[in-house]
């Protein structure tokens, strides 16, 4: 894999806190995500890294600093219009609308970037998305589910399902919160060379939350390590593996 | 046979009314998580619009259709929404219940003391013929009926599953939280949600009321079946509150006729028993978890 070229990055957060009560979850974290990078965001539980993504995808506000989307601040802006700033993202808990088939999921994922009370109201049932929704499906080899509920799936191709839907609106960036929990081995695996494919077809940034090790590790090609709300490693998957410090925390905890 | 056939056809044409009823009742659970047991009454209440736009403003009968659907679409939609719903559902579905309750008795009585506690004559819609087919008695009435209400439903549906609002409509009753973040105007979803469940009171008004007579107690034995119908279908769907509408205008009828026409109204009661213990999640519906 090539380095990335060093540009404007595409995320940016800058001296981020997050204060609760007298908890420092989040304790002034800064660091730049640039074009093409699948940055893993790793550490203990409790060490911060889901407060640390809520509070850059606008679902909490941090208690100071704060997060760029290629040079645009996020301050105010709500959880609903960062999609519109070109941020995907998929969920811990399963997102699909169980009762709506696959196509439609991905469909409605794409379809309330444009237009206005009439057109949604009166015109093209599927906003003209359904090319573009049947290549992503395709792309995750879901195809034969097209027409199937997306409730009815199993979780792992639910959890393709939700990969889908975050790429549907063409994003700079997608941030994956766990993608792996829950999933099984064989689905894991086609999750992940898809993630790499598209990212490598695509130039399209990934930072990934997550708890499974080897899959962070042969995924990411760079990795920051939090405890107790700090950045206590950053680097290469090899240099991480052998840090004391990462070992210590982490690894070996 | 010919009897059979009768009973049948006017079975349908009450439970299709019940079913538009039903139907908004499942919407707006899904939606906002409003179980509404006010329903009854907003079926009660659109007919004396119309009879206030005849009698008070002497207009024509469609004319005050048209201002009973209006007045509706802002008394029991926007207003029952913002006036109820909206400061009652951060305290809980139960104090929600029984603020419905409360509306449906408001509503009960503001009728019988500003219109009139005796039956009303409501106009008929469609033309008082009985057609003999095959030996039965077939009322035009019935027909239009369940013509009108079955056309609703459909459109309805074709909405839902044909338009992009009604896929963000069925998105928000699914995943609101998750609906938000993809862009839906979810606050919009809900507010169509009310103002659907509106206008078909209004037409299950429209049409229930000319066999009934519009009465201000009306909504007391409307809401009860729609609710049952409700819970019989399947909460979670549209096609199970339209089947379960169906089925207890048939059985209502049926027992009226075979079984005993003092137990009737017992008969939809003992359907919703033996649902409750043996399909829980009605007879189209799917059992869903709901985290609070």
């Amino acid at each position: 894999m090539t380095a990335p070229i060093p540009s404007a990055p595409v995320l940016s957060v800058r001296a981020m806190s997050k204060q609760f009560g007298g908890i420092r979850a989040v304790n002034n974290v800064s660091f730049d995500v640039h074009k093409g990078e699948i940055l893993g965001l790793i550490g203990p539980n409790g060490s911060g890294k889901s407060t640390l993504f809520n509070c850059i995808l606008g679902q909490l506000r941090p208690t100071s600093g704060h997060c760029e989307i290629a040079g645009r601040s996020t301050d105010g802006v709500r959880p609903a219009d960062l999609s519109l700033m070109g941020v995907g993202r998929t969920f811990q808990q399963l997102s699909v609308f169980p009762r709506m088939t696959v196509l439609d999921n991905v469909i409605l994922a794409g379809q309330e970037h444009e237009g206005t009370i009439l057109t949604r109201l009166f015109g093209r049932p599927d906003a003209g998305l359904t090319d573009k929704a049947k290549q992503l499906i395709e792309f995750f080899r879901l195809t034969p589910y097209l027409q199937t509920e997306a409730g009815a799936l199993s979780y792992g191709q639910q959890k393709l399902v939700d990969a889908a839907m975050a790429f549907m609106a063409g994003p700079q960036i997608v941030l994956l919160d766990e993608p792996a929990g829950g999933v099984n081995l064989t689905m894991l695996a086609h999750l992940k060379e898809r993630l790499v494919t598209y990212n490598r077809e695509h130039g399209t940034t990934f930072v990934v939350i997550e708890h499974n090790m080897e899959f962070v590790m042969s995924l990411c090609t760079r990795i920051i390590v939090l405890a107790q709300g700090e950045i206590i490693a950053e680097g290469r998957p090899e240099d991480i593996r052998a840090n004391p410090l990462v070992i210590d925390a982490y690894l070996g905890g | 046979m010919a009897e059979f056939i009768q009973i049948i056809l006017s079975g349908l044409a009450a439970g299709s009314i019940y079913a538009l009823a039903a139907v908004g009742f499942t919407l707006l659970w899904q939606a906002s998580q409003t179980i509404n047991f006010a329903q009854g009454e907003f079926v009660m209440l659109p007919a004396f619009f119309v009879l206030v736009g005849m009698t008070v403003l002497g207009l024509g009968l469609w004319p005050s259709v048209a201002l009973a659907l209006v007045l509706s679409l802002l008394v029991l939609g926007v207003m029952f929404k913002k006036l109820v719903v909206e400061p009652m559902l951060p305290h809980g579905t139960l104090p929600l219940v029984i603020a419905t309750i409360a509306l449906g008795l408001l509503l009960k009585e503001s009728v019988k003391e500003f219109y009139g506690a005796t039956a009303q004559p409501f106009p008929p819609i469609f033309p008082q013929e009985v057609y003999q087919v095959a030996g039965a008695s077939i009322a035009a009435q019935d027909i239009g009926n369940l013509a009108v209400s079955m056309l609703a439903i459909g459109g309805l549906q074709l909405f839902l599953t044909r338009t992009r609002t009604g896929r963000c409509m069925q998105a928000t009753a699914q995943n609101p939280a998750v609906a938000e973040i993809l862009g839906v105007n979810v606050k919009r979803m809900v507010m169509y949600t009310f103002l659907i469940n509106a206008a078909l009171a209004t037409v299950a008004s429209v049409l229930i009321s000319p066999i009934y007579l519009a009465k201000f107690s009306n909504g007391e034995t409307l809401g009860l079946v729609a609710f049952i119908a409700a819970i019989v279908g399947g909460f979670n769907q549209i096609r199970g509150a339209l089947v379960g509408g169906l089925l207890i205008g048939v059985i209502d009828n049926i027992s009226a006729v075979y079984i005993s026409a003092q137990y009737r109204s017992a008969m939809p009661l003992l359907l919703l028993i033996a649902i409750i213990l043996f399909r829980p999640q009605g007879l189209l519906g799917t059992s869903e978890g709901r985290s609070v």
